[in-house]
């Protein structure tokens, strides 16, 4: 038999609406909790007619429970929202690649635009833990959309806010503040494409590591169906290095991002193809 | 694990052709490739056998992204049948094949005759390989003209082609639902030779983003799959039962036990499961034992006496 099992049923402890359309939802599962690691994901299978799982990143996890944070967006995070105490919730996970973490003394920089917070609550947790300096910038278009400052601020790292229309902290954009910020050692990013775009472009440009998370519609999360990729550099470490037919004019690979990732680096993907 | 001290005497074993598989549960091409990943989750040797992601003689990165959409159902994909080839097949994952804990069926896919008959004729007598399976119907490609399942001609002559040159192992003929008829496919294949049919595929469709004014997937059309087109593939297993003798493999929205009833009352030998593995990875032990209690409560000993049951056209043996 399968030693160690991914499939977990696990219980709903707690439902928080955390802003208009944001819910923050606790879960007991003793396995999950243990496992989770910066960047980690689950796959849910909701009540309802849907052929597929609900991925969600893990947003904190603690002693035998976690949290999932997430918007309203879809028929499954809303199905998701209004889930009851006694309605069965099979879970996988958790899933996916991690963050690297860096030598103790250096800086750490993550940029988060809006959802894109929820891998940095462990993030943080184990950066602080290794002694990296580290400070979070945390974008949203309003004040009603940032969500998870006060947990982040609680483990003790410093997290700078924007907005773009200024209703919260300064209005501009989460790159924006990094970029007045001194050159870390390394950037974390999660959020909107054009956000990570612009902070690999950012990061590239200077010669700093970063990585960041990506989010595709997932089909079966655990790396068998091919429907998540994104474009890499071929001879990165996670192409798959397959031959390629002579009349394959695309000069990149594709990885999974369920599988492979979900974590990046960003001098590996080819956002200009 | 479906097997006898859990089923008690019942008989859940099946023939294709001259392959004899332990029970009727197959992993459908596509959504399990040898059970590496699902293996984390659950005993791959639940499945009476796994069929491989189609191989293609030439290495293909696939299409570009957007390649999925969850739709009310179902699940709309297009992932142009990346892969590596099959030459790193046969040097890479082949090597592989002796380890997966239940019977493999490997699949092939192609964009021509001498394609289909040239890979899989290299696949023939591979240790491991019960039968091979060939993906006449993926709808995803681009090539000149439409699919070859798409007519009957086309169809008997890749099986004919691939008949001639692979002898080893059983052939199957996996056909598309995209035609307003599958009887005289269907016919065409046995004719060829074929041992066995595979049915359905998944079902051409679109969908559009509103807000941008073009098709969700890159490849603008996708292949449906998921409950949504279980109706779809239980109507053309009926349909194909009254035509052919040789055995069905019925797939299409396959997720419980009484699901895979219908197509075998239908008049399916064995059946496939597919998408519902991304959502219920347990799926094919739910399976096996809402079929063993069907058996006990019609006081059946056999699974092949579900097949063909509600199909009063059927003409394939019966056990």
């Amino acid at each position: 038999m399968v030693s160690t099992s991914l499939l977990e049923a696990a219980e709903l402890i707690s439902r928080e609406r955390v802003a208009p359309g944001f819910w923050c939802l606790g879960f007991r599962s003793p396995e999950i909790a243990s496992r989770a690691r910066p960047a980690h994901y689950v796959a849910i299978d909701l009540p309802g007619a849907f052929a597929v799982r609900l991925p969600l990143g893990i947003w904190t996890a603690r002693d035998d429970t976690f949290t999932l944070l997430f918007r309203e967006w879809g028929e499954r995070t809303t199905r998701l929202a209004c889930i009851a105490d006694h309605e069965p919730l099979s879970i996988i996970g958790p899933l996916g690649n991690e963050f690297s973490i860096p030598e103790s003394g250096q800086r750490a920089v993550i940029v988060a635009g809006g959802i894109g917070v929820v891998p940095f609550w462990l993030l943080v947790r184990e950066l602080l833990a290794a002694k990296v300096r580290t400070t979070v910038v945390l974008g949203a278009r309003s004040k009603h959309m940032l969500v998870g400052v006060d947990e982040l601020r609680a483990l003790g790292t410093e997290v700078k806010i924007c907005t773009d229309d200024g209703s919260a902290g300064t209005r501009a954009t989460a790159l924006d503040l990094a970029r007045d910020l001194p050159l870390p050692d390394i950037y974390y990013g999660c959020g909107p494409p054009p956000l990570l775009r612009a902070l690999s472009e950012h990061a590239n440009a200077s010669g700093i590591a970063c990585q960041i998370s990506m989010e595709e519609t997932f089909g079966c999360s655990m790396g068998t169906c091919w429907g998540c990729v994104v474009p890499i550099r071929r001879g990165s470490e996670q192409s798959i290095g397959y031959p390629r037919a002579g009349n394959e004019k695309r000069e990149y690979d594709f990885a999974r991002v369920c599988a492979d990732g979900t974590v990046f680096w960003s001098s590996d993907i080819l956002w200009n193809r | 694990m479906i097997d006898a001290t859990h089923a008690d005497a019942l008989d859940l074993s099946i023939e294709l052709g001259s392959l004899r598989l332990r029970n009727p549960i197959i992993a459908a091409s596509g959504c399990y490739n040898r059970g590496a990943e699902f293996g984390q989750i659950m005993d791959v040797s639940a499945y009476g056998a796994v069929t491989l992601k189609s191989v293609t003689r030439e290495p293909r990165l696939g299409n570009e992204m957007p390649r999925l959409l969850s739709t009310p159902g179902g699940l709309l994909n297009a992932i142009g049948l990346q892969g590596p080839g099959i030459d790193h097949f046969l040097e890479h994952d082949a090597p592989k094949l002796t380890t997966v804990p239940t019977a493999v069926i490997a699949s092939v896919a192609g964009f021509s005759v001498d394609e289909f008959a040239d890979v899989a004729s290299r696949m023939d007598g591979l240790p491991g390989i019960v039968a091979i399976e060939l993906d006449v119907s993926c709808p995803n490609v681009d090539a000149e003209g439409a699919c070859f399942a798409e007519n009957p001609a086309s169809t008997a002559a890749v099986v004919a082609a691939v008949k001639a040159r692979v002898t080893k192992v059983p052939v199957i003929a996996k056909l598309t639902p995209n035609v307003s008829d599958i009887k005289p496919v269907a016919r065409a294949a046995e004719a060829a030779g074929a041992d066995a049919l595979s049915l359905i595929n998944s079902l051409r469709g679109m969908s559009i983003d509103v807000e941008r004014a073009r098709p969700w997937l890159a490849n603008r059309s996708g292949g449906l799959t998921g409950p949504a087109i279980r109706p779809v593939g239980v109507y053309h297993v009926w349909e194909a039962a009254t035509a052919v003798k040789i055995p069905i493999i019925g797939m299409g929205g396959i997720e419980t036990g009484r699901d895979a009833i219908e197509y075998l009352m239908a008049g399916a030998t064995a059946i496939s499961i597919g998408t519902a593995n991304f959502r219920d990875p347990l799926a094919p032990l739910h399976v096996g034992e809402t079929i063993a209690a069907e058996l006990r409560k019609r006081s059946l000993r056999r699974v092949a006496a579900l097949t063909g049951m509600a199909n009063p056209g059927f003409v394939g043996a019966r056990p």
